[in-house]
């Protein structure tokens, strides 16, 4: 049996016209983004069939969704068990036979599910970018599954704020900081030099060329890997080889290091790990969601009738 | 069916349940009446397996609540003292909703729904928007969501607050036919006359604490044995026939309290039985006081609950 929290929450939304809305909006920034970048890119001179031009374009899509789903996951799931509470009927919930976990799980479905039609409606306009024949169909696809991944990972960080705040709008508030803190937190070994064992190898291009890619991984920080952004470059870098323009105009310096390294070890092979990570962590965050669930709504609340 | 042991709830240093032991039999229509803060809704939600309690047990059909709340969940309907309804949701859908969280099968589901929208008379509702319902609509709806698993217990948090007077008799007689299909239903009120007139037994609460526990009819008798003796005296006696009468009273050792309501009209709370009740007529009539009634009080059910949770 499907599940019934899943089920009957996307009935509730698809009947609301603020969804179509979302819908269109989405899809609308997309199309802005794609025809502002096409042309400053394609200008006058340059023609539409550009293939770098049409990269480029891609790798706008990629960063535009990324941020949309960031900042439309929090406000998406910020009711989810949070509007349950205001609306007094979390309790209802919680005496029936369903288990916590599977009240969390309908809720994080249904909003993975709205997001996941959002990134849908925008891969039309995603392929646009194949007209050149720069951006293959699996590249296209692979950046979709990542941003599903990236959805899942909001809607766990959304789910898991909605079961600890009383409100749908300390929620709201409660899950971006979250998502602060782990861009933010994550970012921390970048202070930071590498070893002088690292970077001497790093900036010797012998060193280097012998470096392979399994050691190249080792000297990455695991820290870095769980944050979406990083994955998001090394999976274009991988995919479109994003930072080879940035790795020879500097010469020096920590993202040098880390941007030869990633190259070095792999971008796809590095957004997969850090993908996994991220996943893990979204799990975990789900499950101490289910955990919390009765916990927290056990306690006495303030009530008007 | 349910059984109470000693059941204590504490918020910190504040007591919200003292150690409440308490029996319902099978079928019964069991009142839980008390004024605000007596820990009526502190008990329930024990029941309904949303509150832990401190100390003590409570039990459903020999399954405990707390160390086996999936199995209580089964055998409990519980309808709290809100609504809580979803907008933008079909009576039937609602009701679907919660079928399916119980993991009805869906031929059963539509059966259930069906039969339940009928029982609360929303038969014709069946597709109206929950939103658009009347309050006392949506508190059929909740209580035929409460039904919908077919549970052994209802536990109805004041079912009929803040219902008129129509919507109050719709209920009452719901409950009614939900006692005779055999359903045990614990339901609170702090107005203990709307509870007495459907109810088969009652447990009064205050503070907490259990003040009274048995039937409607033992509270009367019980509370009657308290109430005071009127003596009216011959209209327009005077004052001092009525001081007179006073001072003859309290030479009584066994009078406790003497009340003058109107001009005439003496409320005296007595120790003692029927043999005190003759001295004390016997003494007044040979004062020459002009007694003319002479009787117990009767006490009425809102009366009762006053004297009971001592707020009279």
């Amino acid at each position: 049996m499907l599940n019934p929290i899943l089920s009957f929450s996307a009935t509730r939304r698809m009947r609301s016209f603020k969804t179509l809305l979302i819908a269109a909006s989405y899809v609308i920034v997309m199309l802005a983004v794609t025809l502002l970048i096409m042309g400053r890119l394609f200008g006058n001179e340059a023609t539409f069939h550009s293939i770098r031009n049409s990269v480029t374009c891609y790798q706008a899509q990629m960063v535009t969704q990324f941020i949309l789903i960031l900042l439309i996951a929090p406000a998406m799931t910020s009711g989810a068990i949070a509007g349950e509470r205001e609306r007094q009927t979390l309790e209802l919930l919680l005496v029936t036979n369903t288990r916590s976990f599977r009240i969390v799980i309908g809720k994080a479905m249904e909003s993975f599910a709205m997001l996941a039609l959002l990134i849908v409606c925008g891969f039309p306009v995603m392929c646009l970018t194949m007209v050149t024949g720069a951006v293959t169909l699996t590249q296209l696809l692979v950046g979709e599954l990542f941003l599903l991944l990236i959805a899942f990972a909001s809607v766990s960080v959304g789910v898991f704020s909605s079961t600890l705040a009383r409100s749908t709008v300390a929620s709201g508030v409660i899950s971006y900081l979250i998502l602060l803190a782990i861009g933010g937190l994550t970012l921390i070994p970048l202070l930071s030099d590498f070893p002088e064992e690292v970077t001497s190898i790093v900036y010797d291009t012998g060193s280097l060329a012998a470096l392979t890619p399994g050691e190249a991984l080792k000297m990455l920080s695991p820290v870095l890997m769980c944050n979406p952004g990083y994955a998001l470059i090394a999976l274009l870098h991988g995919q479109t080889g994003m930072l080879t323009s940035i790795m020879k105009y500097r010469e020096t310096g920590r993202l040098l290091c880390e941007f030869r390294l990633m190259d070095k070890a792999g971008g796809e092979t590095l957004a997969l790990i850090s993908c996994g990570i991220i996943l893990v962590l979204a799990v975990l965050l789900l499950l101490a969601a289910a955990l919390l669930l009765r916990k927290n709504s056990l306690k006495p609340a303030k009530r008007t009738k | 069916m349910l059984s109470l042991n000693k059941l204590t709830k504490k918020y910190g240093s504040f007591t919200a349940l003292n150690g409440l032991s308490l029996e319902i039999e099978d079928g019964q229509l069991h009142g839980f009446v008390g004024p605000n803060g007596a820990g009526k809704t502190t008990t329930m939600r024990i029941l309904a397996t949303l509150l832990k309690p401190t100390s003590g047990t409570a039990a459903i059909d020999g399954v405990d609540v707390v160390r086996n709340g999936t199995e209580a969940r089964r055998l409990i309907g519980y309808m709290p003292d809100f609504f809580g309804v979803y907008d933008s949701l079909k009576c039937w859908e609602y009701l679907d909703f919660y079928a399916r969280c119980y993991r009805i099968p869906a031929a059963e589901r539509k059966k259930m729904t069906e039969r339940l929208l009928e029982l609360v008379q929303l038969s014709e509702k069946k597709d109206a928007f929950v939103d658009s319902l009347s309050r006392g609509m949506k508190q059929r709806l909740c209580l035929a969501r409460s039904l919908i698993h077919d549970p052994k217990l209802l536990i109805l948090d004041e079912p009929a607050s803040g219902m008129d007077p129509r919507a109050r008799a719709e209920m009452k007689t719901i409950l009614r036919t939900l006692r005779e299909m055999g359903k045990t239903v614990l339901i609170s009120s702090h107005i203990l006359p709307e509870l007495s007139e459907m109810c088969d037994s009652l447990t009064i609460l205050d503070h907490g604490e259990l003040v009274f526990s048995g039937s409607v009819e033992a509270l009367s008798e019980k509370m009657n044995g308290n109430a005071p003796l009127e003596i009216r005296l011959q209209e327009g006696c005077g004052e001092a026939t009525v001081e007179t009468a006073v001072a003859c009273l309290k030479e009584l050792p066994f009078v406790k309290e003497i009340l003058q309501e109107g001009t005439c009209v003496l409320k005296v709370r007595t120790e003692g039985g029927e043999q005190e009740h003759m001295q004390m007529l016997r003494e007044m009539v040979s004062r020459n006081i002009p007694v003319c009634d002479f009787h117990r009080a009767p006490m009425n059910l809102e009366k009762v609950f006053m004297e009971v949770t001592g707020d009279a």
